[in-house]
């Protein structure tokens, strides 16, 4: 079983300013960490990995050449290679143009039973990029994953855990999966595996290495446009709880649809 | 690109901020307290591989060096200096394994150095800097030894489960034997009460009869001497390290408590007594690091470090003890509670005036250095 965990590096302070002019995110000359709910899903690969003798784990970044440094760390936790995806055609990517590139790589890796994400990025918060890749990939998608388990020879079985409900989805293999820190305790990487973890494969793609249609690369292949960053006020909504038989809720639902003319 | 070396290194201290900030920081007040680490709190310190930081990959170890070896502690003394000195008392064991040991005791013994705690024991109750004074023997029957006496004041007693102990192999020879808690004749002591480092087990063992081979003699016979003074060097670089961490630690408390408070209309970081203080308290945990860095510098490039890891320990025990007594000044009323952890750094630096060689005994080494120039 091949498994890929996507990672991402993020500045490792909270005080990140907004560029003025383009209003992302400027991330210039800050020094960089692995992006902490991603090493939640390292954590799931490597449970996986420890349960099962077959268990293969690559990472897989898209950044700059320092972005090696979270791979590092992540081959220390245990990972057994590492993928980075850098080239100055890439840069300025929004989640779109990110989205291609990693799935374009994720082909070109090949075969990944399954393909993790930690639930999104701590700098900007989008929790995009997942979603993104399963698109692309055409493969089912499985967000915010609060525990999962394989639950046949092709299939994962997880609970979804969103801000009012649980879901529990299951999807055919392979898919890809965004998981929240509730899953799980990240191992520290020990001070043995933090050496050995430089004899292990680490692989630069340039974009010539990579099938890539270059309209989707970097800011030209970025529909996004950020006009302005606010903090939203938060809404209050309305929240009715339905009782009795399902078949009851139901009738209770329509009529209360059709007393706000909504059908 | 970084090299390999100095990125591991870095991921390395990035892994033992992390640790430390989550796992050992939270438990310093509860240990000087409890006078003893919390349950588990070992376990931990073993499954994350922090026993085998300095000890050989060939031995099952990470193999960093002493510099970095160094910092790990430094970093960790800056939350908990009692941990930091638990892995001191382990890591300066396994050197002398690794430079007295044959090749088959350390074969034999440096593996399960990854999960169990090793420790150095000289001090007797005739004193500490006093070896000729030491009651313990080893005999000689046939191809064995037989090893008898008590050892006190063992940092790591009553943890460690594997010691090496200084005993008199004849009237004025001394030589260095490698124990077994499990071995027929071994038992655990008393356990020291002190007033610092109190996370940190120090106690006593006893030697009943105990046979070992030849083989876990360290070096030759004769050698203890000069295995017990390669024992203080390492340690002192190491304790330079947490002496360092301890007045990090200090400086940290005292600036963030100076940018809260006022005094009258003005914050605290506009009165020049403030600033003496603070300047005095960065200035002399600088020049210690300078010192245990200077030292492991000079070990890991093979030369002599021996008066520069006096000068360390020496140096930086007696300006930690200073340091924390400004940050108490700064902290006042706040600085003399137990409910803050000023007067806990202030005890466990004093402890390492003592620890490892008494001051006065480092710089009679100092000078006595200086003298042979």
């Amino acid at each position: 079983m091949k498994i890929v965990v996507c990672i991402k590096q993020v500045p490792e302070t909270n005080d990140v300013t907004i560029d003025p002019v383009t209003h992302n995110l400027d991330r210039r000359g800050l020094a960089g960490v692995m992006n902490p709910f991603d090493k939640n899903a390292i954590e799931l690969a490597l449970n996986l990995k420890d349960s099962r003798d077959d268990v293969q784990v690559a990472l897989l970044t898209m950044g700059p050449d320092d972005y090696a440094e979270s791979l590092r760390e992540g081959l220390a936790m245990g990972a057994d290679e590492g993928y980075l995806l850098s080239d100055r055609a890439f840069a300025g990517a929004d989640t779109l143009a990110t989205g291609y590139v990693l799935a374009q790589a994720l082909k070109k890796i090949g075969d990944a039973d399954l393909i993790l994400f930690g639930r999104q990025a701590v700098d900007a918060d989008t929790g995009q990029v997942g979603p993104i890749v399963a698109e692309f990939l055409q493969q089912p998608q499985i967000t915010y994953a609060a525990s999962l388990r394989l639950s046949g020879d092709n299939e994962v079985t997880a609970e979804r855990l969103l801000e009012d409900t649980k879901q529990t989805l299951v999807a055919q293999l392979p898919a890809v999966i965004s998981v929240r820190s509730e899953l799980n305790t990240p191992r520290y990487p020990t001070p043995r595996n933090i050496q050995l973890s430089f004899a292990k494969p680490l692989t630069t793609w340039h974009h010539d290495d990579l099938d890539l249609d270059d309209t989707r690369l970097g800011q030209a292949g970025s529909p996004t446009i950020v006009t302005k960053v606010y903090a939203p006020e938060p809404v209050k909504r309305e929240l009715t709880k339905l009782a009795g038989t399902p078949a009851e809720a139901a009738s209770q639902l329509i009529t209360a649809l059709k007393g706000r003319q909504l059908i | 690109m970084p090299s390999p070396t100095s990125a591991a290194e870095k991921l390395l201290l990035q892994m033992v901020d992390d640790y430390t900030e989550r796992e050992i920081s939270p438990e310093d007040m509860p240990m000087d307290a409890a006078g003893d680490f919390p349950a588990g709190f070992i376990q931990k310190l073993t499954d994350t591989g922090f026993l085998g930081l300095m000890l050989p990959q060939e031995f099952g170890g990470a193999g960093f060096g002493p510099e970095v070896t160094a910092a790990a502690l430094n970093h960790i003394a800056r939350g908990n200096a009692s941990t930091a000195v638990t892995l001191e008392g382990h890591f300066k064991t396994i050197d002398q394994i690794l430079k007295f040991g044959t090749p088959a005791l350390q074969q034999e013994l440096l593996p399960s150095a990854n999960d169990r705690i090793f420790a150095f024991s000289m001090t007797e109750a005739s004193g500490g800097s006093n070896p000729m004074g030491i009651g313990s023997t080893a005999t000689r029957e046939g191809d064995h030894w037989v090893l008898n006496g008590d050892k006190i004041m063992i940092t790591n007693g009553g943890l460690a489960q594997v010691y090496c102990v200084l005993v008199k192999t004849a009237p004025h020879e001394l030589s260095v034997f490698v124990v077994d808690q499990d071995m027929p004749g071994f038992s655990f002591g008393k356990r020291e009460d002190f007033i610092g480092l109190r996370g940190t087990p120090v106690g006593e063992i006893v030697m009943d009869h105990i046979i070992v081979d030849n083989d876990h003699l360290l070096g030759k016979v004769g050698d203890g001497g000069r295995i017990g003074d390669s024992a203080h060097d390492d340690a002192r670089i190491l304790m330079g390290a947490v002496l360092t961490g301890i007045m990090e630690h200090d400086l940290k408390i005292a600036t963030d408590y100076a940018k809260e408070r006022k005094a009258g209309d003005q914050p605290l970081t506009a009165l020049q007594v403030t600033h003496r203080k603070v300047a005095d308290i960065a200035m002399r945990k600088e020049t210690t690091k300078l010192l245990f860095e200077k030292a492991a510098q000079l070990k890991a490039n093979g030369q002599p470090y021996s008066e520069e890891a006096a000068m360390a320990k020496a140096y930086g025990s007696r300006v930690a003890v200073a340091a924390g007594d400004d940050t108490l000044q700064i902290l006042a009323g706040y600085g003399y509670s137990r409910e803050y952890p000023v007067e806990h750094l202030i005890r466990d630096a004093r402890a390492m005036e003592i620890a490892e060689g008494t001051v006065e005994k480092m710089r009679s080494a100092i000078a006595t250095a200086e003298f042979n120039k």
